[in-house]
Formats: C-alpha cells, sequence, structure tokens
C-alpha cells in the first residue's frame, strides 16, 4: 500500500456518503468526477465516499453507477482515484490496496509542486470516536434504523442528540460554573462548530513536515492558518454546500463544488501543458517553436 | 530551541552537527524543514549512508533500544526538527496515530533497502569467489597443459 504519492493536480471532496437516504449525489457527483477528467485532475475522496454505515442498496447503485463508467476513463488517461476510508465505510479498510482504478489508502501524503499535502478523512481525532467507539457505532446503527423509517424522523433524532449532548456537557461542566474541562482542551482557533482537537490533528502533521492539512467527517466546511504557516481546510459534505480543495503543482484553491464546476479550474492548463500531461513530451523553453510542433504531431497521432 | 505547546521544535544552521556517531542522547527526530545527511565513519573514512528529506525520521534507533548513536547526523541547509524523546514518543502516538503507521512503514523501507544492498554484496561477493575459483582452475589447467606438453610433473597445488 502506497499512502506517499506525488500528483501535480488533485482534487478534494470528503464525505460524499453515496448511498445514505437523506440525499441524492447523482448528478452533481458525476459533474464533479466529469470536470477533474475534462481538466486532468486526479481525485480524492477523502472519506465517507459510500456510506456503508447507512446503506441503501438501491440509493448506491443509482448514484454510484453514473460515475462508475468515468472512473474507468481516469486510467485511460494516466490519472488517478484515491479513496481514503472514513468511519462510515470503514469495513473498506479489509481493502486497504489498489482496487482497479482505485487506490484505497488510510491517509495520503501527497506532494505536488514543492508542497507536502497531508488529505486524511479525520475521524480519528474524533474526541467522541476515540473514547466511545462502541457508543458512536451504537448511535450511526440507530440513525440507519431511523433512516429506514424516515429522513425526517432522522432530522428529528439527530437534533434531539445534538440538544442532549450540548445540555449533559452544560450539566457535567457544572451548569457551566466549572471550565475545567475547556481548559484541557486545546486553545487556539478552530473552523465554528469544529472540536479543537481536528485543529491539533493538523498542527500535529504541521509539525512534522507538512505543508497543508485537508480533512473532512465534521462535515463542516472552512480554512484555517495555523502556526507557522501550515494550512489547513476541511472540506465539509455533501449533504449541503460540498467544499472541494483544487491542487494544482503546490498551488491550492478551497471553495464549492458548485463553483468549481460552474466557474471552471481555478488553475487552467494551457495548452502545452495539455499536451505534454497526454504525451509526457515536455517542450524545451529555448527551443520553443521546434519542440512544441513536434509535440502536437505526436498527440494528433 | 523553541516550543510549540509541549512539542519541541529544533533548528540547526548548515553543517551543525544534531548527534554525533557514539553519542548517549535518545531523542529521535522527525525532519519539518531542510535535509539531513547521516553518515558514518570506517577505517577513518566518512561514508554517507541516507540523505533525509521532510517528513523521515532519524534517530529512533536509539531512543527504542537506549543503545549509543550508530551514526552521524548533520544538517544540509537551514534545518528544523520536531524532537521526540522516549516519554513523549506514546503521546505523540496517541495524538497523532497516523504517525506510529508511517513510522513501520520507513522502518519496512529501510529493512528492505538493507535487504537488497545484503543481497547485492553476497551476490557480488559470490561472483568474485566463483570468478577467482574459475580463474584458479584455468591457471591449473594451463600449468598442466604445459607441463604435459613438456613432460615435466605437473606442480601440485
Amino acid at each position: 500500500m502506497k499512502t506517499t504519492v506525488r500528483e501535480d493536480r488533485l482534487l478534494v471532496v470528503s464525505d460524499v456518503h453515496m448511498g445514505n437516504r437523506l440525499h441524492r449525489t447523482r448528478r452533481a457527483f458525476r459533474e464533479f468526477v466529469q470536470f477533474a477528467l475534462d481538466h486532468r485532475y486526479s481525485i480524492c475522496i477523502n472519506g465517507d465516499g459510500i456510506d456503508i454505515a447507512q446503506l441503501s442498496l438501491s440509493y448506491l447503485v443509482s448514484d454510484l453507477t453514473p460515475s462508475l463508467g468515468l472512473f474507468v476513463r481516469f486510467g485511460d488517461n494516466d490519472l488517478r482515484i484515491y479513496y481514503t476510508v472514513g468511519n462510515h465505510d470503514i469495513a473498506l479498510e479489509h481493502f486497504l490496496t489498489d482496487i482497479g482504478r482505485m487506490k484505497v489508502v488510510p491517509f495520503l501524503s501527497v506532494h505536488s509542486g514543492d508542497q507536502r499535502i497531508r488529505v486524511e478523512h479525520g475521524h480519528m481525532y474524533d474526541d467522541m470516536f476515540l473514547r466511545f467507539p462502541r457508543l458512536y457505532f451504537l448511535f450511526t446503527a440507530i440513525g440507519r434504523l431511523a433512516i429506514g423509517i424516515s429522513p425526517g424522523f432522522y432530522e428529528a433524532l439527530h437534533n434531539f442528540n445534538v440538544g442532549f449532548i450540548r445540555f449533559s456537557n452544560w450539566v457535567l461542566h457544572g451548569f457551566g460554573l466549572f471550565e475545567k474541562k475547556k481548559k484541557e482542551e486545546p486553545q487556539g482557533d478552530s473552523i465554528p462548530g469544529e472540536q479543537p482537537y481536528f485543529r491539533e490533528g493538523a498542527e500535529n502533521a504541521g509539525l512534522r513536515g507538512f505543508d497543508a492539512v485537508v480533512f473532512g467527517h465534521t462535515h463542516l466546511h472552512g480554512a484555517l492558518t495555523l502556526a507557522d504557516g501550515v494550512r489547513y481546510y476541511n472540506t465539509g459534505s455533501w449533504f449541503a454546500n460540498p467544499h472541494c480543495v483544487a491542487i494544482d503543482q503546490g498551488r491550492i484553491w478551497f471553495g464549492p463544488v458548485s463553483e468549481l464546476v460552474e466557474k471552471g479550474d481555478p488553475f487552467p492548463m494551457s495548452e502545452d501543458e495539455v499536451v505534454a500531461a497526454i504525451t509526457g513530451v515536455y517542450p524545451v523553453q529555448v527551443l520553443a517553436s521546434e519542440p512544441v510542433k513536434l509535440v502536437a504531431e505526436v498527440a494528433d497521432r | 530551541m523553541k516550543a510549540v505547546g509541549q512539542r519541541e521544535i529544533q533548528r540547526f544552521a548548515d553543517g551543525e552537527i544534531i548527534f554525533a556517531e557514539g553519542d548517549t542522547s535518545t531523542e529521535m527526530y522527525v525532519v519539518r524543514a531542510g535535509k539531513i545527511e547521516i553518515s558514518k565513519h570506517v577505517a577513518g573514512h566518512s561514508i554517507r549512508l541516507a540523505v533525509l528529506d521532510r517528513g523521515a525520521f532519524f534517530g529512533e534507533m536509539s531512543l527504542l533500544e537506549g543503545l549509543p548513536r550508530s551514526a552521524t547526523a548533520r544538517a544540509i541547509g537551514n534545518v528544523a526538527v520536531l524532537v521526540l524523546r522516549p516519554g513523549s514518543l506514546l503521546l505523540q502516538i496517541r495524538r497523532d496515530p497516523t504517525f506510529a503507521f508511517e513510522l513501520l512503514q520507513q522502518l519496512s523501507g529501510r529493512i528492505r533497502d538493507l535487504n537488497e544492498k545484503l543481497v547485492l554484496k553476497l551476490a557480488t561477493a559470490e561472483f568474485g569467489n566463483r570468478l577467482a575459483r574459475s580463474a584458479f582452475m584455468m591457471s591449473a589447467a594451463a600449468e598442466y597443459t604445459t607441463a604435459r606438453d613438456t613432460g615435466d610433473q605437473p606442480a601440485i597445488r
């Protein structure tokens, strides 16, 4: 299993949750994959891409099938699809290997230009997941049952759960009179609504020589600049306003997937670059005119 | 020396020695910026074993085994390293679970490299032995032929 890769151009999204009855991704995900293919980006589905924990097989088949046809074309164009495992598809850890065009990995260290970028789902920094894993999976299973009854019932249960956790914390912390627990948490800015452990996880990766860190898992999109200029991104989820990280030769763009698909490539390739990427032949700058012609001939063939 | 929370970052200038062969320090390091040269003294000569880039670990042998340093680590250019002491290694793994995975990955890669070098060396030595044996046989055969032709007694080796 290779977790360190070199990719000049890569798109990262997370938490697509294909197969979950709470939402449909059929068209939007296909457009995203088509965009990647058209603009010569490899893609990384950064965890919870297929919602095995709360799966509806008919939704999965319906949503994934249009994109599968495009996946095949990635290999033909010397592009790759990476799939980092999250907590809703943890069963895929049994397949930590290359499955056809798709490379299933626990995390990814991307070298692009002179930048080192860590791509990881991020559930390993979720305090609840680490401290109470059985409870976490129990809640997920209850969620699956609730979705089976009705998506509306699930939403109501989810809101009740969030309220209950907030109330419990308030009671456990002495009705807000004691702040002991908060002082134990990592200090500093976080993406709004996100536990500070995720930022701390990103900081730890930064200490190990990564220039940028991309997480998912929390369904809260946002970007932060950490100590020593390390950038931290969370691409949110496809339940609402999915975001994306686009990487080109170490440059990073972060924004909504809809903006990427509608407004176009933030790092457009020149014709020479496209030809060079297809043929693997790079025009020499000093002798620009002649080699470019030669490359163009190769491309025509 | 700079501390970020409880984690320690050390900076070294070009050519500065981080630790020398035989030292009894037990920290391990992760390269955060710059490059590190690992070298070893053999028969009065310094042999470069590796040049480590960002993200690479070094010094882990002394931390894990408590033995003196087996090689010298020197900064190439301006270098920043994350310092891990024996007590903080488990905490680091707890905070940063992929760290353990990458540590094992790199150790596995180093064992693979060493195995390949060992196999190459053994194969070269075997080839050398066979070459010497062949040369000896050819020389002995030539002597025997000459002795037979001239009627002399062949030399017994």
